[in-house]
């Protein structure tokens, strides 16, 4: 009888490691696709400037370039401010400068500051995605491992500011 | 599958030896598959901790020495906190744990992963803290300093250090210092020790995070755990002694340092006590009441009287015997499986020492024994040791059934259970016992005694399942 407990145990314990081991699995996936989804309709957004930005911390300067002959799409220019996106451990805003419709630099108003941790963790990964979003234009790069909450809300965060700036 | 319920042990209507062995067959399956399933159920309750963090999306995270270590910090967290729910349910006399195992089963178990839990928090904290370091490029110290930062991280450290007073004190050599009493106010520190730490459980880290399942199935294991204890320690004896009001009617001294104590009180059959069965007594007198002790039926209790019988074995017991009439007593239980229900074999042999008489005696009384089923052994160092002992032999049930008496010292130097006198005239508990291998064989006595007879029925080749202990040492 005891053997047969054993058995069992181990049996519906395998089991059960099986499913947390596909559910985990299948959270990482939805997580990569809903992220794909978001950043691939970006591009496809009006590129109108907006002046109307809904956040109100938002700091709109739309300046049309002059050299925007080159391109059919209007170059925008200046600083804009994403929402503030809120977390369990603090929230997240981050401010973007756009130079002739490039992204030219992000810089993160306000990161998860909960406790020291939040805090060592946000300064750990800031610098990390900021270098990955440069390289790639877009809230589109992987999140860090290990700082999952901070980089969702800062990619969340950023790409508002991309949508506001149009690009 | 099975129909059967007719209570065996209470009517003896059931008397062809075919049914008898039929109904017992049928409840010892059903009482091992139960068994099996509360294995089973810790088992899984130690794989679903380590899968929250697998749900989470833990296997992800790791990418590198620091992240190994934090997520082995995490997981260990999780096992350690489930082991101490475990305990905690282990330890909450839930009926139907008790009628399985036994209550003495379910404390050895309770024992036994007290210091396996620690060691996983102690882990817990220690991976987590050099994880952390390591991913920060901080070192421990600095990092324990930020911890504590934390209000729910300083209340953890807090649970800890509870803990560690709570499994320390119960260390064998440590807790023989320390009195029952002092002991059982620090063991009660855990409750406050698992509840501390529940507030870093849900703020710190993602794996019980808001609005998961995970946080759900965790708080609902500390309702579990903490809603078992509250009703079966607390609310059933509370509502049981109030229902019953239990008094005492006299004191009976039956053998120097030995009191029979006769109760009276409301409805006491509808207690459902089995023979054999015991209850934790608490006697409402100013010399008595702090302490509650474990003490056996002497007697299956009537609608209106029951009756218990006790030894002086400390300052405590020997103050029970000194109880005035009226005193009112409150009662946890009935628990224990040293009853007729156990029974597995068609044959029965009981042996008895010192106050283990009182079990035995209750639970003849209420056997349904059919005449030869049954051999009893009354054992005693000498006659003071003898009380009780003729009123087994006066037990309708043990009518045509064989008594013996053994009463002498045992061989200076010699492991035996029995008297010098009887093992020199060749006397082996297979003589005693011929029908030992198809018997259900009970013992109660001293614990180093009751070893030794348990010893010898193993040597004689007897299982395990038809070796039936209570335990009086606790």
């Amino acid at each position: 009888m005891r053997a047969r407990a054993t058995i069992l145990g181990a049996l519906s314990s395998i089991a059960v490691f099986a499913v947390g081991w596909q559910l985990g699995a299948d959270g990482q996936q939805s997580e990569t696709t809903t992220s794909d989804t978001a950043a691939g309709s970006a591009p496809t957004s009006t590129v109108t400037p907006s002046a109307d930005a809904g956040s109100s911390t938002a700091t709109p300067a739309p300046t049309p370039s002059a050299s925007a002959s080159e391109t059919t799409t209007s170059a925008v220019s200046g600083t804009f401010t994403g929402t503030s996106v809120h977390t369990r451990f603090g929230d997240v805003q981050v401010q973007i400068t756009v130079q002739d419709g490039i992204l030219s630099d992000v810089t993160a108003l306000q990161l998860t500051d909960q406790d020291s941790r939040s805090v060592s963790i946000s300064n750990r990964a800031a610098p990390i995605l900021r270098q990955e979003v440069l390289s790639a234009q877009s809230a589109n790069v992987h999140s860090v491992s290990g700082a999952t909450y901070t980089s969702n809300a800062y990619l969340t965060s950023l790409q508002s500011a991309l949508d506001q700036a149009g690009l | 599958m099975a129909t059967d319920t007719a209570p065996l042990s209470r009517a003896a209507t059931f008397r062809t030896d075919d049914t008898v062995a039929r109904v017992r067959r049928v409840r010892t399956r059903r009482r091992m598959r139960a068994a099996d399933l509360m294995v089973v159920a810790v088992w899984l309750s130690v794989a679903v901790a380590i899968s929250l963090w697998l749900a989470y999306g833990g296997m992800n995270q790791v990418t590198d020495p620091a992240s190994a270590i934090t997520a082995l910090g995490i997981v260990t967290g999780l096992v350690g906190t489930d082991l101490i729910l475990v305990m905690l349910v282990l330890a909450a006399r839930i009926p139907a744990i008790d009628r399985v195992f036994g209550q003495d089963r379910a404390m050895a178990l309770h024992r036994r992963l007290g210091r396996p839990a620690l060691s996983l928090i102690l882990a817990h904290a220690a991976l987590l803290t050099v994880g952390y370091a390591m991913s920060d490029g901080s070192n421990v110290v600095a990092e324990t300093i930020g911890f504590l930062q934390s209000k729910d991280l300083l209340l953890a450290y807090l649970g800890f250090g509870l803990l560690v007073a709570v499994v320390v004190t119960s260390l064998v050599a440590v807790r023989r210092r320390f009195s029952y009493e002092a002991w059982h106010l620090i063991h009660l520190l855990s409750y406050l020790a698992v509840l501390v730490a529940v507030p870093h459980q849900l703020s710190a880290g993602g794996v019980l995070a808001e609005g998961t399942g995970q946080r759900v199935y965790w708080l609902a294991l500390y309702v579990l755990a903490f809603g078992s204890i509250g009703v079966f320690r607390f609310l059933v004896p509370m509502i049981r002694s109030a229902r019953h009001g239990i008094r005492v009617a006299g004191v009976e001294q039956v053998a120097p340092g030995v009191v029979s104590l006769h109760l009276t009180g409301r409805n006491l059959d509808r207690l459902h006590t089995a023979g054999g069965q015991y209850a934790i007594w608490r006697f409402w007198t100013g010399a008595t009441w702090w302490h509650a002790h474990p003490i056996s039926f002497s007697a299956v209790p009537t609608a209106t009287t029951a009756r218990i019988t006790v030894r002086d074995l400390g300052r405590g017991s020997a103050a029970i015997g000194r109880v005035r009439p009226g005193a009112r007593v409150s009662i946890e239980g009935p628990y224990g499986v040293f009853t007729d229900a156990h029974r597995v074999a068609p044959k029965l042999a009981v042996v008895a020492a010192g106050i283990g008489i009182t079990p035995i005696r209750s639970l003849l009384e209420h056997s349904p024994l059919s005449p030869g089923e049954a051999t009893v052994v009354l054992r005693g160092t000498d006659s003071t040791q003898s009380y009780l002992w003729s009123e087994i032999g006066a037990l309708p049930s043990m009518r045509g059934n064989t008594v013996y008496t053994m009463l002498g010292a045992r061989p200076p130097g010699l492991a035996t259970w029995m008297s010098a006198e009887a093992l020199s005239r060749g006397v082996t508990i297979t003589s005693a016992f011929p029908d030992l291998l198809r018997s259900d064989l009970y013992v109660c006595g001293p614990q180093a005694w009751t070893d030794l007879v348990i010893r010898d029925a193993r040597a004689a080749g007897l299982r395990e399942a038809q070796i039936h202990v209570e335990r009086f040492d606790w």
